[in-house]
């Protein structure tokens, strides 16, 4: 009988050999292949999304342009990254295309003032909200790196490259956002 | 505490569902592109295919030619004796009277296309034609100088062929785009 770690990581290669017959239907250009894998993944998409962007109608902007951009660049995906990986690289693309536009400069706009301290509390059962609050009041770049980083599990080389900055300023920004949250949860204590 | 609560940041669910179903926009935009890509392709292929052609044939003939200038002078020590009017030595296929009652109906047409063209592309179609009419003189004239040059008799004969194809490929390109 399989213990815990062996049963999740049949199931692991179960969802990729999933995902890489159903990527193998798009790219042939079967869209339902590719609604099945924008079913799978959306929600880690538009998550993405939403930390980045701090706006639900604009995550959702970027995470319908992130997979309309993933749909035309199937042919160039190569399998050495997992597709996950690859959608979220052109999810964070979108977000930092929107953010250089002028359309959604205000929305996207530094201004500490603009979000409401989150009120805290130990052990609350809505700590995981006040978590996220706290993340939303971080500047761009600290709230980018513990996105990527500290929320979707990436390496610094990773997200450095997803965010096209250096692997050290990753680190540093990485390690001023931890910095702040601690700072921001214990003014709200 | 509060490290510890930063600490399970990753604990937090990294899977945030949209409000809104993001599909029905995806597979328009997606429908969208695939109704477009059959069209766009084979426009973009045929807009290309006149000139590509011509881009061969102009290749092909100006290598003719420097293999033909590069042989001509032997052939002429060797065949000096021989040497015959040009008139006679252009291949009995060029001469055909039907051949030739083709070319100047084609050339009619492809005039006219020309003259519906931008005038960009019209100058870009009527510089490779112009070339390769030029290349063929050459042809011809080293022939003069050489009429028992097969080689040369063969690469006349391509490179008429091709101007042909070219030619053909000009009045023919409008029809396939539209």
């Amino acid at each position: 009988m399989a213990d815990g770690a062996t049963a999740r990581m049949i199931n692991t290669d179960t969802v990729v050999e999933f995902d890489v017959a159903l990527i193998e239907r798009a790219r042939r250009g079967d869209s339902r292949a590719f609604e099945r894998l924008y079913r799978e993944h959306v929600g880690r998409v538009h998550g993405l999304c939403l930390r980045m962007t701090r706006n639900p109608d604009l995550a959702a902007d970027c995470a319908q342009d992130a997979f309309i951009k993933a749909w035309k660049a199937l042919p160039k995906f190569e399998a050495r990254s997992s597709f996950s990986t690859w959608l979220h690289r052109i999810a964070v693309n979108t977000v930092l295309e929107k953010r250089r536009g002028p359309a959604n400069a205000e929305i996207l706009a530094e201004d500490p003032t603009e979000y409401e301290e989150p009120v805290m509390s130990f052990d609350s059962p809505v700590e995981e909200e006040e978590l996220e609050a706290a993340i939303q009041s971080l500047p761009q770049g600290a709230r980018d790196a513990l996105v990527l980083c500290g929320v979707y599990g990436y390496e610094h080389s990773e997200a450095a490259s997803m965010l096209g900055i250096a692997v050290g300023t990753c680190k540093a920004q990485l390690h001023r956002a931890r910095g702040l949250l601690k700072d921001r949860l214990e003014r709200g204590v | 505490m509060n490290m510890r609560r930063i600490n399970r940041i990753d604990e937090l669910a990294r899977s945030v569902p949209p409000a809104r179903d993001l599909w029905p926009a995806i597979a328009a935009a997606i429908e969208a592109e695939k109704s477009a890509a059959p069209v766009a392709g084979p426009q973009r292929r045929q807009r290309w295919l006149p000139a590509a052609g011509m881009a061969a044939a102009v290749v092909l003939v100006t290598i003719g030619v420097f293999i033909g200038r590069s042989f001509g002078p032997v052939r002429e020590i060797e065949t000096a004796g021989t040497q015959q009017p040009a008139a006679n030595v252009i291949p009995a296929a060029l001469r055909d009277a039907n051949y030739r009652k083709q070319r100047d109906v084609l050339l009619v047409e492809v005039q006219h296309k020309l003259e519906s063209m931008p005038a960009a592309e019209r100058a870009k179609v009527g510089a490779s034609l112009a070339t390769l009419r030029r290349s063929i003189g050459e042809i011809e004239a080293a022939l003069g100088r050489d009429p028992a040059n097969a080689l040369l008799q063969e690469l006349l004969v391509n490179s008429v062929q091709e101007e042909m194809r070219a030619l053909t490929a000009v009045r023919d390109s409008g029809n396939q785009e539209i």
